[in-house]
């Protein structure tokens, strides 16, 4: 089963100081790997290659806003959180969020780091969940296909 | 530009009586001060949150180192941890620094723009309002790149808090001008006994017909504002009680470069 990326958050921010300090707290208080970006950009390039479990994206961004982001994050990986992290985004943008970006949370500013964790946690275990399950439904493809070949190979050998 | 284009006309200062100038420019103080309010409350909630955020991992660090001293022996894990919670203490305490310096940048730009501690005229540097300016208005040109291309200006006699406001009145246009982004560029120049300063978007541009009405107020193409379509009447009255002109250059499509030219010996 490739479980690489499971324990990976990814934080974007163009704060750099917003990333660096949940950076800080997540690597004092969890096992889980944490890169921080201040470019959506140059998180995106990366996004499918290290299939981050969760993504903490900041709305206002300059270049592209945390929900277009999000948007192509999930086009990457659909099994990945992602989560919003934004000091004011308005109704209609939560909703966008929700509705174009799949998104599991949404966290104000200023957060709390208890919070924080517990969605973190919460949302890396939905990802791996999400991911184990593609898995099975993978392998039981497989095993059925199997059989049906299986079936067909007896069908033919005894008509 | 040319040498003449760039002199004052001698009699084209409309005479603006000093209070009715006032009591425009506190209209425009007020009509704005709840959008400065709600973006400089943003700009410190950024820092505010990481330090926040900060605090809380010291506070949980310190109960972790406590435990750990706690032993009478430390083992190979345990030091193993202490490296990794001072890996930490030492980026919160960079983070730190960034966020405490913003915080101080945004108060003291606060204190320069209202000009709360200087007389009402004064030999101002133009630069430190424009800076400032810059700086409470960081939220409202967040999607907007600013390149500042400075010349040397010598100290100019104004009323720095008018002044900041004719700034704070371009530099959110321009901002406004380019929602998705673009360069705001102001290039400031001295020559003789003037400076001009202008400002140059790459927003969506005033049509020809239009740019005659700009500077005469009740224009305007912004909706659900309170007090809009003063900005530019506003300014021009502040730069004219300067015994100085503000004219527009604009292309509709390819933006807009606003230029201010005072005397340095002020009103």
């Amino acid at each position: 089963m490739e479980d690489k990326g499971q324990g990976l958050v990814f934080v974007v921010d163009d704060e750099e100081m917003v990333a660096l300090a949940i950076q800080s707290f997540l690597q004092l208080d969890t096992d889980y790997g944490v890169r921080t970006f201040t470019s959506p950009a140059a998180a995106l390039e990366v996004v499918e290659l290290e299939r981050p479990g969760v993504i903490i994206a900041d709305f206002m961004m300059p270049g592209m806003d945390g929900i277009t982001f999000l948007r192509h994050c999930r086009d990457v990986d659909p099994f990945g959180t992602r989560i919003l992290l934004t000091g004011y985004a308005g109704k209609e943008n939560a909703i966008r969020a929700i509705n174009e970006a799949g998104l599991y949370y949404y966290l104000e500013k200023p957060w709390s780091n208890d919070h924080l964790k517990l969605v973190v946690r919460n949302g890396m275990e939905r990802s791996a969940l999400f991911n184990e399950l593609d898995t099975r439904i993978a392998a039981l493809e497989d095993a059925n296909q199997e059989l049906e070949d299986l079936r067909r190979r007896l069908i033919a050998a005894f008509l | 530009m040319t040498e003449q284009e760039f002199s004052l006309p001698q009699s084209a200062t409309r005479p603006v009586g000093d209070t009715e100038l006032a009591s425009l420019v506190s209209q425009a103080k007020l009509a704005t001060l709840g959008m400065l309010l709600a973006g400089v409350a943003h700009e410190i909630n950024t820092p505010l949150g990481a330090i926040n955020s900060n605090h809380d991992v010291l506070r949980r660090a310190m109960s972790k180192l406590q435990d750990i001293l706690a032993d009478e022996v430390v083992d190979e894990d345990e030091l193993e941890e202490v490296r990794r919670i001072v890996r930490a203490l030492d980026a919160i305490l960079r983070v730190n620094d960034i966020a405490v310096e913003r915080m101080a940048t945004l108060v003291g730009s606060l204190r320069s723009f209202g000009r709360l501690d200087r007389a009402p005229i004064d030999w101002a540097d133009l630069h430190e309002g424009i800076d400032s300016t810059l700086a409470i208005l960081g939220h409202e040109t967040r999607a907007v790149t600013v390149e500042r291309r400075f010349g040397v200006l010598p100290p100019v006699r104004c009323h720095p808090d008018q002044l900041n406001q004719v700034w704070m009145n371009l530099i959110l246009n321009a901002a406004q001008a380019m929602p998705d982004g673009g360069a705001l560029t102001i290039e400031t120049e001295h020559h003789d006994d003037r400076v001009r300063l202008v400002f140059g978007d790459e927003g969506c541009g005033i049509p020809a017909a239009a740019q005659a009405q700009i500077f005469e107020g009740g224009f305007t193409t912004k909706q659900r504002r309170i007090g809009m379509g003063l900005g530019l009447l506003i300014s021009r009255r502040i730069v004219e009680h300067h015994r100085g002109i503000i004219a527009v250059e604009s292309e509709p499509g390819s933006g807009s470069r606003f230029t201010v030219t005072l005397p340095v010996s002020g009103p």
